[in-house]
């Protein structure tokens, strides 16, 4: 129930409803004095009478400003609403229907929240007249759809009968601009109808202020659709990787924390993990209300490359999005070819024992993400480096000049070498025959008792072989290394990634083609130093390792929710071309890939459904970058959030507009409007009359 | 000739004439052109004392029966060879110093009192004047001397109006001074309490008086014909003031100066009275109207 005028720039006119006050107050300013002889008979008159004339005084003062405010309402022209009110009365209709089809939508009113909104929105549409116009919206929108008022009602429903739930949140703001646009043209009657669950997300997102165009003027009537009782609210939070990375066959860990929106305990949900469409694992959990739970899943991944996956909850009666998508790389073996150069009978004592531990903790074939072979430096001669991503050469004396030239080939072409120093190390050897291979030109070694070994002092967290030292843990264990031997060395211009107390260089690296160097100047057993004995070592090894291999591969991608950009980045050789992209409804779009600094930028926009996209990139593209060849977008965690924004909430949020909210029941009784003119006439003719009689009274 | 005497009575032509004895007389020669003279009815002839006897008395004035009891010669005299003995008891308060159009309360009064005097005299009867306020601020006993008229005259004239109405304790004093019967006319505003006014009216009639009331008031008094917001100042009470509309109590006014007249008239009528309500727009013969028919 409600009253809208049709005129309300006329309602400035009610100012003009203090005029008798002003009056009366002026009239009292002015005062005349009189001699008179029968005073004392005035003062009984006006004792006599002054109950009854201060009353007709007053009543007399409040219909002559009555007449006023009548005048003016008559003119701003009232119109009386009962129910939603359907339009009757009071000139043609210019409506924008505002659909609320965010993903909440799915959830409200048990399930059938969007079959009521669409049945009201028909409804509204039914109810206009020849003369009336309208225009049907989503709320869903991007506010570039090209949309118009119309008359034809079948045309008005067919539009609606395509609206669809999307997958992410309504955008409130687009919609509502896009009302106000449709609604700048002059009509007799404007009106914007918002169907919604009133979701408190949407709403989050918007403020009055992004508005470009308001027209307060206007009013906005939310038909809200309702709930009947407070369901099962919950979802998928987030989804992360538990370990560092992931690998062919290598144990495989993936963690879900699920959110609980609800007051009432989320009780032996099923959680279930699914990657390439194969079911892997499923667990059962219990959400706190308004809390949050994590499940950690175990398991692996058979062939190197993208992988899609998806956590989904299953439960009666739960409300909210229930499926949550991510992406897996998962890295091939990498073989490590190990020269030791100090091998004894005893595997402990050899130079390699420590090395070979870190890179495959369990020993066993297949447990690690690195498959090392150990070859003495007799074998270097006749040792083929292709089948190897990296090769490590620990204390290894001198190199023989075949197996040089092959190493340098070997770098240049992508392969990654790691160099430990030890006693038998000759420096000049390695300083003629690797030459500018190396980061840095040896010179002597140096020796000393075990207790007066140098400790780091600083290490390159920037690098992306050290960023694991950001763990505190990694970082105190690295830093509490003792080194009492070491080869001495020039830096080649490059700056120490990791330093000694006394400034001699224990890490440097050289990039050599498209492949790595990094020479370590302490040995890689416990001959020189205490590190393999050390936490730090074994992440040490394997980062240096993974880094030198063209770098970490491995990793789970969360995924972006839906309407959100996705960039992928590419070499800049790459500008000017395009890549496609296959939506998960099998859609493909071309995007361009544009320049941005120093590198190829392609930007992703059209991601409005939720599920795995599939990226073609250039020729070459995926080699060169390691850029995505799949990502998932997922629906926005908030909007599994049923709570609604109040109605007090809402109308200062949308002030200056006026607001006002109708349950969709009472959309469904139907409702009337009735034009307030003829009945305001009445009474601003009966009050006038009033008004004369008792003036005459006086 | 009509409209002619009527310009005799008009308060507002009356109004212009600033000699009292031009017009009493104007008024009282106009009214008696209109009517028939009326031969005077008796004669009285009431002893009043006795003096001695000096050459140039007539002779057939001498008691000769005092002479004999006292052998001395003696004058019966007489008092007043009238059959009437009038006082015109005139109200000179502030609150007669009013006039709304024209003439004051006050000079319609003095007008009436004067050719009520002049009516009197002319008829052979006695009138005497007694203008008060708060106070009696001039008595003049009655006498039925053709020329007593002049001291009458000057009596009024000598006295405006100006302070306090105490009509009561007035009427209480004179009627104290008032040793003969006769007839007692008194011509006021009436603003005084109407149940002291009454006593001292009543005094007069316990003593054999007749008594006759003008009732003078102005038009404005009656109507109260003011508009817009006024503050009322009493023309006696300095303190007495009131601030209204006049319109919001024209109608309770009415009712209520209407009530007061129609007691003073209930009561005077109670008391065998002659009460006349007069206002200072009506025609001055309409008052003396009243005194001849009263006088028969």
């Amino acid at each position: 129930m409600s009253v809208f005028f049709l005129y309300p720039a006329f309602l400035i006119g009610l100012l003009a409803a203090s005029l008798p006050i002003l009056i009366h107050l002026l009239n009292r300013r002015k005062l005349q004095r009189i001699q008179f002889p029968a005073v004392r008979f005035i003062l009984l008159s006006q004792k006599r009478i002054s109950r009854s004339y201060r009353l007709r005084h007053w009543l007399l003062l409040a219909l002559r400003t009555l007449a006023v405010v009548f005048l003016v309402l008559l003119l701003a022209n009232p119109i009386f609403q009962t129910g939603a009110g359907l339009f009757a009365g009071g000139g043609p209709v210019s409506l924008v229907v505002l659909l609320d089809n965010s993903l909440s939508m799915t959830w409200s009113s048990d399930g059938n929240g969007f079959k009521q909104a669409k049945d009201a929105a028909r409804l509204l549409i039914s109810a206009l007249n020849d003369d009336d116009r309208a225009a049907l919206l989503p709320t869903n929108i991007t506010g570039k759809e090209n949309v118009r008022l119309k008359s034809q009602k079948d045309v008005l429903t067919r539009e609606l009968d395509a609206i669809e739930i999307a997958d992410g949140t309504a955008n409130l703001t687009a919609a509502l601009e896009k009302a106000y646009e449709l609604l700048s043209e002059p009509a007799g009657q404007k009106e914007i109808r918002l169907i919604t669950d009133m979701g408190l997300t949407g709403w989050d997102r918007f403020s009055v202020a992004a508005l470009k165009r308001v027209d307060p003027s206007i009013p906005v009537k939310l038909i809200r659709v309702g709930r009947k009782e407070q369901p099962l609210n919950g979802s998928i939070k987030e989804i992360r990787l538990g370990g560092q990375t992931v690998g062919v066959n290598l144990p495989l860990q993936i963690e879900a924390t699920l959110s609980n929106f609800g007051d009432k305990e989320i009780e032996d949900v099923l959680v279930q993990l699914s990657i390439d469409g194969q079911n892997k694992e499923q667990k059962l959990a219990t959400v706190p209300p308004k809390g949050e739970t994590s499940v950690s899943f175990q398991t692996r991944v058979g062939q190197a490359g993208a992988h899609g996956g998806q956590v989904s909850l299953k439960k009666e009666g739960l409300a909210g999005n229930t499926v949550t998508g991510f992406t897996l790389d998962a890295q091939d073996k990498l073989k490590v070819l190990v020269v030791d150069g100090d091998p004894q009978t005893s595997l402990v004592q050899s130079e390699s024992f420590f090395l070979s531990r870190a890179l495959n903790p369990a020993g066993e074939q297949g447990s690690s993400l690195f498959l090392p072979t150990v070859i003495v430096p007799d074998a270097l001669n006749s040792a083929a480096l292709d089948p190897y991503q990296v090769v490590i050469l620990c204390n290894v004396a001198v190199l023989p000049d075949a197996f040089a030239a092959n190493l340098q080939n070997f770098v240049r072409q992508g392969g990654g070498l790691l160099i430990f120093s030890g006693d038998k190390i000759q420096p000049d050897n390695y300083n003629q025959k690797l030459a500018q291979s190396l980061p840095a030109d040896l010179r002597e070694k140096k020796t000393g008792p075990e207790a007066n070994g140098e400790k780091i002092d600083k290490f390159d967290l920037a690098h992306p072989a050290l960023q694991i030292f950001t763990d505190p843990i990694l970082s105190d264990s690295l830093k509490s290394s003792r080194f009492w031997g070491y080869t001495r060395a020039n830096p080649r211009g490059k700056t120490a990634l990791i330093s000694l107390a006394n400034g001699d260089p224990l890490l440097l690296e050289q990039k050599i083609g498209a492949g790595r160097v990094i020479l370590v100047t302490t040995s890689a057993d416990r001959d020189w130093s205490d590190l393999p004995l050390k936490t730090a070592y074994l992440p040490l090894l394997q980062s240096l390792g993974q880094h030198l291999a063209g770098g970490k591969r491995g990793h789970l991608d969360a995924g972006t929710p839906v309407n959100a950009a996705k960039e992928i980045s590419l070499p800049p050789g790459f500008v000017g071309k395009s890549l496609r992209v296959t939506k998960p409804n099998k859609q493909d779009t071309e995007v361009p890939i544009v320049g941005e600094k120093d590198r190829a930028l392609a930007t992703i926009t059209d991601n409005d459904r939720a599920g795995i996209y599939r990226v073609v990139l250039p020729a070459g593209a995926a080699k060169e970058s390691g850029a995505p060849q799949i990502y998932a977008v997922n629906r926005p965690f908030l909007e599994s959030r049923l709570e609604e924004i109040s109605e007090r909430e809402l109308q200062a949020k949308l002030a200056p507009i006026r607001a006002e909210v109708i349950p969709i029941e009472a959309l469904k009784e139907g409702g009337k409007r009735t034009d307030l003119a003829l009945p305001l006439l009445a009474l601003l003719i009966m009050t006038l009359l009033a008004e004369g009689w008792l003036g005459q009274r006086f | 000739m009509a409209d002619g005497r009527k310009n005799y009575f008009d308060p507002k032509v009356l109004a212009g004439i600033s000699n009292l004895a031009l017009r009493a007389r104007w008024v009282v020669e106009g009214l008696m052109s209109g009517v028939h003279k009326s031969r005077a009815k008796g004669f009285s002839v009431e002893f009043e004392e006795h003096r001695e006897y000096s050459p140039g008395d007539e002779i057939r004035r001498i008691d000769w029966k005092a002479l004999g009891k006292f052998d001395r010669y003696f004058i019966k005299e007489y008092e007043d060879e009238t059959n009437l003995r009038a006082y015109l008891l005139l109200d000179a308060s502030a609150s007669m110093n009013y006039a709304s159009d024209g003439i004051t309360k006050f000079d319609y009064a003095c007008t009436l009192t004067a050719s009520l005097a002049y009516l009197i005299l002319k008829q052979q009867d006695a009138a005497g004047v007694v203008t008060f306020s708060n106070r009696v601020e001039a008595f003049i006993p009655p006498r039925a001397k053709r020329d007593y008229l002049t001291q009458i005259l000057h009596a009024l004239e000598n006295r405006g109006p100006g302070g306090e109405t105490n009509v009561g304790k007035i009427l209480d004093d004179i009627a104290g001074q008032i040793k003969r019967r006769g007839l007692i006319i008194l011509v006021s505003d009436l603003l005084d309490e109407p149940a002291q006014i009454l006593k001292g009216l009543r005094q007069f009639r316990f003593k054999g008086n007749d008594v006759i009331v003008f009732h003078v008031m102005d038009p404005a008094e009656l109507n109260l014909p003011f508009d817009g917001n006024i503050l009322f100042e009493d023309l006696e009470a300095a303190n007495l003031r009131v601030m209204t509309d006049p319109r919001t109590i024209r109608t309770t006014y009415q009712q209520v100066i209407n009530e007061f007249i129609a007691d003073m008239r209930k009561q005077c009528h109670d008391n065998a009275i002659d009460y006349q309500l007069i206002s200072t727009a009506t025609p001055l013969d309409r008052a003396l109207a009243s005194y001849l028919s009263w006088r028969g």
